[in-house]
């Protein structure tokens, strides 16, 4: 049905509300099977990280796709950078890197730099002064002149980065950039984005990497199977699942269930009480009835979730079961079966 | 402009860093070279300091210009050998991964991504596929004009014209190369495929140049054949009493059998010329490699220029015995004439068309794929 809208009706420009990308309902099944997008909602504000999480085949790299006119989505509203979805217009204030990019290996760093430059239609000075400052900023100076086939994947990653900077776009798309980084360029990298974030650039970051999301991020949104399942800041996101525990000596004691959501455990000789709130003050008429008891208290710490729980929490399904990875697929017709 | 020079760069970059390319510049100095060290005689020719004598090829009276021999050498072996096989072969093993690497996924996202359209950067890069065809040629026709002049004394600028026509010989089979590149992702499968479009083609034409010789050696016989059906009736006019079957039977019976043959060329001449003109049809769809190439021979060779030829051709006879006796000369001039007079439109702008059509198809296949 979609195949026969024209291409250009699939868009509808929508108000970007100080979004840079606002995109909605994005809908997109490759070989009339695989459900790699099934209604998509997403908002990245301006000058913001936000980072995209998801199993693998979740459909990160698809939407980022999308949004590069890379691939054509079935159907999508919503606007980038203020022009409609598939629009080359934007393109040319937007930074890619791909997750497996394929530079050629007969050019030298400065080569791809300048090439990506000449690409976003700068001037030939703009490019060069570019290539170098950014060669610089990612620390591959001395490797500007080498061919690429020559580079370790670090280095083609830092090039890639550059390349990816060359044009000073409003918004940095970067799929997986620290893959294959080693930890002190991931920590430069880290830092670099922060720079960048600091200097006015929107990034959207697409990673597995959890803690290094966690690290940079302003706002995060995870994916699963084609939809987006949270968004927001990690803070609003683990808002709902802060707690408190207090660890005292001897049994749980029985009034604990009287509580609203406390829950209480034994273990061994202790008793671990856990209250549903991130409010310090609200655990303090507890602490004192412990107290009163003569209990020992051996612990009082407040918990927030970790970006793997919260993660692990978008994937499981109210029946407790985790997401395959990987798209939806729709079963052939006649076959009846899970398809391959 | 600034994204078409980028990608223009971008292609001699890669070929540049290709080795089969600087391998096939060289290879092409060096024929060109070899034609430097033949030389022509008034006995025959020279091949560095050998000196060879060939009554057929040599400067003397009735013999061979300087100049038409080193313009023959030059668009039959230099264009028709060396440029529209070896190194068109050369040239599409060269040219043949640009597409498929083009489209490699990590490669293409990063210039979809850029402010380009697709059937821009589609055409522009077939664009940038051709340099290595236009250096190649280049290079050879500008040192073989060089070769001509000095060797041969004549300074021929008509010889450039090998540039667009290899150009665009070459144009025909990198557009098939380009989209199976885009359709296939496979440098050996669009390769391959290519080679073997190429062999349809060269296929089809050797059929059709097959039927035009047979249907011109049968026009031949025909025409001999009414001379001779002509001359055995003038032959029973003279005598007397024609119907005397026991003296001038045997003239009948010649009449006879001469007029059967004749119907008989004459129903094989139609049904040659269905199959021709069925022939022509599927050449008038596919581009005309051959024939493309031979425009340069019919541009900077006039026909009347060539050792041997004359403008009043004998005519085929039937000899005593009965026997049909070929005028192989006449019938090469024909050829040769019936070839020329295909009107360079046809031959170029029906090729045209179909790279066209072609490209077309795979800068649509381009725009709407997902990579």
């Amino acid at each position: 049905m979609h195949r026969l809208l024209s291409f250009a009706s699939l868009y509808s420009p929508m108000s970007t509300n100080g979004n840079v990308i606002d995109v909605h309902d994005v809908h997109k099944t490759f070989k009339k099977r695989i459900k790699a997008l099934q209604g998509v909602d997403l908002q990245v504000g301006a000058g913001e990280i936000f980072g995209l999480l998801g199993p693998n085949g979740a459909g990160k790299s698809t939407l980022v796709k999308i949004l590069m006119t890379v691939v054509r989505p079935d159907r999508i509203s919503g606007t980038f950078l203020g022009n409609s979805v598939g629009s080359k217009q934007p393109l040319a204030r937007v930074g890619y890197l791909p997750e497996h990019h394929n530079f050629p290996g007969y050019l030298t760093g400065l080569q791809v730099i300048e090439f990506s430059g000449a690409m976003c239609r700068l001037t030939k000075r703009e490019r060069r002064t570019n290539a170098r400052r950014l060669l610089d900023r990612v620390g591959m100076t001395r490797w500007g002149s080498s061919r690429l086939n020559s580079y370790s994947k670090g280095m083609l990653q830092r090039v890639g980065l550059a390349q990816a900077l060359v044009n000073d776009p409003k918004v940095v798309l970067l799929d997986e950039p620290t893959d294959g980084v080693d930890p002190v360029g991931r920590r430069e990298i880290r830092d670099l984005l922060l720079e960048l974030r600091d200097e006015g650039h929107t990034i959207f970051l697409n990673s597995h990497l959890l803690s290094e999301l966690e690290m940079v991020c302003d706002r995060v949104a995870i994916m699963v199977q084609g939809r987006v399942s949270m968004q927001g800041t990690i803070e609003e996101l683990t808002r709902d699942s802060r707690r408190h525990e207090v660890r005292c000596i001897g049994p749980c004691p029985d009034w604990i269930t009287a509580l609203p959501d406390a829950t209480a455990e034994c273990l061994e000789d202790e008793c671990r009480i856990s209250i549903p709130t991130d409010d310090v003050e609200a655990i303090q008429p507890i602490i004192d009835r412990l107290r009163k008891e003569g209990r020992s208290i051996t612990r009082v710490h407040a918990v927030r979730e970790s970006p793997e729980d919260l993660f692990m929490r978008a994937v499981v399904d109210e029946s407790g079961t985790i997401a395959a990875p990987g798209a939806e697929i729709k079963p052939r017709r006649g076959s009846g079966g899970d398809a391959p | 402009m600034s994204q078409t020079i980028a990608l223009l760069i971008d292609a001699y970059r890669l070929l540049n860093a290709r080795k089969i390319f600087w391998i096939t510049l060289v290879l092409s100095l060096l024929v060109v070279s070899s034609f430097a060290l033949v030389g022509i005689h008034d006995h025959g020719i020279s091949i560095a300091w050998w000196d060879l004598e060939i009554p057929e090829l040599n400067t003397g009276s009735g013999g061979w210009s300087k100049e038409l021999f080193y313009k023959i050498m030059f668009t039959e072996l230099g264009i028709k050998i060396w440029l529209a096989w070896v190194a068109t072969i050369l040239g599409l093993i060269t040219t043949a991964s640009i597409f498929p690497e083009f489209v490699t996924a990590g490669s293409i996202d990063i210039i979809l991504s850029k402010p380009i359209g697709r059937f821009r950067l589609f055409f522009t890069k077939y664009l940038t596929g051709l340099l290595f065809v236009i250096l190649q040629v280049s290079v050879f026709t500008g040192a073989s004009f060089i070769v001509i002049g000095i060797r041969g004394g004549v300074w021929e600028p008509g010889i450039f014209i090998a540039i667009p026509l290899v150009v665009l010989f070459f144009s025909y089979l990198f557009s098939v190369c380009a989209v199976l590149g885009v359709i296939t992702r496979s440098t050996i499968a669009s390769l391959l495929l290519t080679i073997l479009f190429w062999f349809i083609i060269f296929i089809v034409q050797s059929a059709e140049r097959s039927l035009l010789f047979f249907e011109m050696m049968n026009e031949q016989r025909v025409m001999a054949y009414e001379d001779a059906v002509d001359r055995t009736r003038q032959r029973l006019d003279k005598v007397e009493d024609p119907d005397d079957m026991e003296r001038w039977g045997f003239l009948h019976e010649t009449l006879d059998k001469r007029k059967a043959i004749l119907e008989e060329s004459e129903s094989t001449a139609g049904n040659l010329d269905t199959w021709h003109d069925g022939l022509m049809f599927v050449m008038t769809v596919l581009p005309k490699t051959g024939e493309t190439i031979e425009l340069l021979q019919r541009w900077t060779i006039d026909l009347a220029e060539l050792p041997g030829s004359t403008d009043e051709p004998s005519r085929p006879i039937i000899d005593d015995d009965d026997h049909f006796r070929l005028d192989e000369d006449r019938l090469g001039q024909d050829m040769q004439t019936a070839l020329r007079n295909r009107s360079p439109w046809w031959i170029l702008g029906t090729s045209f068309i179909f790279e066209l059509v072609v490209l077309c198809f795979g800068a649509w296949r381009f725009n709407r794929r997902d990579f």
